[in-house]
């Protein structure tokens, strides 16, 4: 158990670098710093669930942090590194949609719009006001992550904006329910398939999406247009 | 008016326009010493405003009477916006002093003119400062409203020193959500310090220039009020980044003791923040002109956050 305000204090400020890490995220061009940048974010999700555990002394969350802190900030960001030795980008130029500038922005107006519709819609739900923020914080973090899918060009930055998302729920369950561990064991499985796949499948992994699909044309795999 | 506000009035006025030279060359220096070189020494700038003063003063033919009275215009409002924030101790309430937001707009009339004394001349190098000051300012002022519409939601005032003495009561620790104000702060200073990612102060010969070019046609004393008002723009947004984040050790009241022990520690922090801005300067590039809002952005999206996290705790 530690002290309620400074409890609060520290979640307070994990939230806050969680926030920072998303912006940048959406923001950053190098695709190094990108990966190092997730890999920042899941150290944060890990301290919080093992400050958590500190707290509340549920098992659960001290596995949770040494799942997250194995496979996201170390194996899969590696992964990444080396994926990224293999194909020619540093970096990814390419927004579309919108640009940078334009996408914070947006993503200031959805935490407001969650945070409205948290309070307004479900506001009974949340007794505690740090399950509202939490609520809000994680749900946003999904929705930006769900931004930079659509955002970007490069497939490899689409799979980070995939795993920005899927912290986003992490973070969501962390605080509000008692998730099962072996579901939080499924889910990891889930994300390093992806990864894997992302990677070998998409031989065209440097190139953008529309590309990809031309390279599926022609082994006919891709049939629809 | 009382006694104690004229003694705060003139000490902090005073400090204000002595340290300031100070931080312009810390900050020289320690950007030298990481490319290598040795650089000026730590007093350099004082000789160099020493120098403009005794020099005469030229003027361009095509100028008016812009040019000749905006070098006193810009450092009177620099000098009130620096009475607005309490350095060397927190003076007692009195009304109509110390509004943050006449605060900023004291910022934006010194900015002002300066943009007009650019254009004034008539040079091509001036009118392009300025237009690119402007047009960095549109997209900065909206940030640094955000941040300090942020820090008076947090704090229930917009009061400054009623501020500091706030966060100097309590400890930062009461308001958590604090913490997302400084990076913004420290955006803001850079920005409107002209500073590398956005501008770089060493040098008259680069066509990027901005805040540069529209003092080039400035001379004399009038150019060294400039280089002086600078600095004092300088110090006083690190002394607003320094009074909300680190505190300790501001005097309440108009104790000897306690004035000498806040200049102190004040001096201690402003040195350690001006070496962490040159370190900061020397580890970026000048970001292309066009992609400085996404930089810009950042910061705002850290005080819009400040306030929505407020609305939630």
């Amino acid at each position: 158990m530690i002290d309620t305000i400074i409890f609060n204090d520290i979640i307070h400020g994990l939230f806050v670098l969680i926030l920072g890490t998303a912006a940048l995220i959406i923001t950053q061009r190098s695709l190094t710093s990108l990966f190092n940048i997730y890999a920042a974010q899941s150290l944060i999700l890990a301290v919080m669930a093992i400050v958590l555990f500190i707290e509340y002394g549920t098992l659960n969350l001290l596995f949770i942090a040494i799942l997250t802190l194995a496979v996201k900030t170390i194996f899969i960001p590696l992964f990444l590194h080396k994926v990224l030795k293999r194909i020619s980008v540093k970096r990814d130029l390419q927004f579309m949609f919108l640009s940078p500038a334009s996408s914070i922005l947006i993503s200031a107006i959805l935490i407001f719009v969650v945070y409205l519709f948290f309070t307004n819609i479900a506001g009974d739900l949340f007794a505690d006001r740090l399950i509202l923020l939490v609520g809000v914080i994680g749900i946003a973090l999904a929705l930006m992550g769900m931004m930079v899918i659509f955002s970007r060009k490069r497939v490899i930055t689409k799979t980070v904006g995939y795993l920005t998302m899927e912290n986003g729920v992490l973070l969501f369950s962390l605080f509000m329910a008692e998730m099962p561990f072996i579901i939080e064991i499924l889910i990891v499985l889930d994300l390093l398939m992806i990864i894997v796949l992302s990677a070998v499948l998409a031989f065209g992994i440097d190139s953008g999406m529309e590309e990809f699909h031309k390279k599926l044309n022609r082994l006919g795999i891709w049939i629809e247009d | 008016m009382n006694w104690n506000m004229i003694l705060y009035t003139v000490l902090n006025t005073a400090f204000v326009l002595l340290f300031a030279p100070l931080l312009v060359s810390l900050i020289k220096k320690v950007k030298a010493m990481c490319q290598g070189r040795r650089g000026t020494p730590l007093l350099q700038t004082y000789f160099q405003l020493f120098k403009l003063f005794k020099k005469e003063i030229i003027y361009s033919d095509n100028s008016s009477f812009i040019m000749r009275i905006s070098p006193y215009l810009n450092i009177a409002f620099l000098l009130v916006a620096s009475i607005f924030i309490p350095i060397v101790f927190i003076p007692a309430q009195e009304s109509g002093f110390g509004n943050i937001i006449l605060f900023l707009y004291l910022m934006v009339c010194a900015r002002f003119f300066m943009a007009l004394s650019g254009l004034d001349a008539g040079s091509t190098f001036g009118g392009m400062g300025s237009s690119r000051e402007m047009t960095i300012a549109s997209i900065i002022e909206p940030t640094t409203l955000m941040a300090c519409a942020a820090i008076a939601f947090i704090l229930k005032t917009t009061n400054i020193p009623e501020m500091f003495g706030t966060v100097l009561d309590g400890s930062i620790l009461q308001y958590p959500t604090l913490f997302l104000v400084p990076s913004s702060l420290f955006i803001i200073l850079i920005v409107e310090t002209a500073r590398v990612p956005v501008d770089n102060p060493e040098t008259h010969l680069e066509l990027t220039m901005v805040h540069e070019a529209m003092i080039l046609e400035q001379s004399g004393p009038k150019l060294a009020l400039m280089e002086l008002s600078y600095g004092i723009k300088q110090l006083i947004l690190m002394a607003l980044l320094i009074n909300i984040l680190f505190p300790w050790g501001m005097a309440t009241d108009a104790t000897a003791a306690g004035i000498l022990i806040s200049i102190a520690s004040f001096i201690v922090k402003a040195l350690i923040l001006a070496v962490v801005m040159g370190v900061f300067e020397s580890f970026f590039a000048k970001i292309r002109f066009f992609r400085l809002p996404d930089f810009f952005m950042i910061a705002f999206f850290l005080s819009f956050a400040t306030i929505v996290f407020e609305l939630l705790s």
